[in-house]
């Protein structure tokens, strides 16, 4: 799964594409949960840039699947498959 | 508009025979010879001598001109055609920082500033449909002014009373103790990005009374006292027309994912960090 970052998250993680092998991504029962879950075991310093003190994901870091604010989806629920696009950033600060 | 920076000895052959292959108005822009200080010289050639007028300009009945002028740098004729051309091919100007092509041998101290989206041995030799390609493919040069013609020439302006505009720019100093900030770097969410405006243009312009609504954004490095944003609404009315620009320069800020790093004399860092 091919995740892109973002801003100040890919200076923290050294990339802005990182794909990382999730459980379950070819037979179809991936969440986006899964997927960002063995981005931060590749990353480990990603981990307290998104996650806070309870491991919930920050409340301003956005994650997209396919273009789509995945809270405007089932969460980190969601479902993903093998070649859906992944993207997580900060606040937007364009303009 | 899209800007070509040609460089090298084979510069000139190479622009001669693109010209034609370009789909729009092309204006090609080269160099006058550095004219030191003599004295005696008109302020520019074109202009006679002794002349205190600052430009000239000879119009013709079918629409041909010619024009003679100081005190304009090379970034300010790439803004005033912006508007007219669809492109710009800039003849022998290594220093100037836009997309360029290398033409024949080594360039030596001619290495171009911006990026080079080619070498060619020769004008003969070059891939001129692998260069056109490349070269739409840069980021256009936009100006307000070029929006604003655009949405005059909309089939839909004869119902529009108003334009609105909007321009967002680098701010060197939010109050007089600030570090100065140099630059600002912008990074974007390509394709997503784009997504999210022509939503915002579409939602706008289904309004009644808005007629043609234009966002643009620059990327890369914009430094300080440049232009970064601009919002264009064509609309009946004024009031329809300051709203969509209110709300559309709104939600551009709210739900574009473009990424802003500041660069002060001091420092640098991410826009997003500092408010937050």
């Amino acid at each position: 799964m091919e995740w892109k970052l973002f801003a100040d998250l890919a200076e923290v993680a050294g990339d802005r594409h990182v794909v990382v092998p999730v459980d379950g991504e070819d037979e179809g029962t991936a969440t986006v949960g899964d997927a960002l879950d063995a981005l931060l075991e590749d990353r480990p310093a990603l981990r307290d840039r998104v996650l806070d003190d309870d491991g919930e994901l920050r409340e301003h870091i956005n994650v997209l699947r396919e273009g789509t604010n995945v809270f405007n989806e089932d969460g980190l629920e969601t479902a993903v498959d093998a070649g859906d696009e992944l993207a997580l950033f900060p606040p937007v600060s364009g303009g | 508009m899209q800007t070509l920076g040609l460089v090298g000895p084979d510069a000139a052959a190479l622009a001669e025979r693109l010209v034609p292959r370009l789909d729009g108005r092309v204006a090609t822009v080269e160099p006058l010879p550095d004219r030191g200080e003599d004295a005696s010289r008109p302020a520019a050639p074109g202009l006679a001598p002794g002349s205190a007028a600052a430009g000239a300009f000879g119009v013709g009945p079918d629409g041909s001109w010619v024009g003679a002028g100081e005190d304009r740098s090379l970034a300010d004729t790439l803004d005033t055609l912006a508007p007219e051309y669809d492109y710009a091919l800039l003849v022998g100007f290594p220093e100037a920082d836009v997309p360029a092509v290398v033409v024949g041998g080594d360039e030596g101290d001619d290495s171009p500033t911006g990026e080079v989206l080619g070498r060619v041995p020769d004008a003969g030799g070059a891939d001129l449909g692998d260069l056109t390609e490349r070269l739409d493919a840069t980021e256009p040069h936009v100006t307000l002014e070029s929006l604003v013609r655009r949405v005059k020439a909309s089939p839909r302006a004869e119902r529009a009373g108003a334009i609105a505009t909007f321009t967002g720019r680098v701010r060197a100093k939010d109050d007089d103790g600030d570090p100065r900030t140099t630059a600002l770097a912008f990074e974007t969410y390509e394709g997503v990005a784009d997504d999210r405006m022509e939503t915002i243009r579409t939602e706008l312009t289904d309004r009644a009374g808005v007629e043609e609504v234009l966002l643009h954004h620059r990327t890369g490095v914009v430094p300080d006292g440049e232009d970064i944003v601009f919002v264009v609404v064509l609309a009946g009315h004024r009031g329809e027309a300051f709203r969509a620009v209110e709300d559309g320069i709104n939600r551009l800020k709210d739900e574009v994912p473009i990424f802003k790093k500041e660069t002060t004399v001091e420092d640098e860092f991410w826009v997003h960090d500092r408010d937050g």
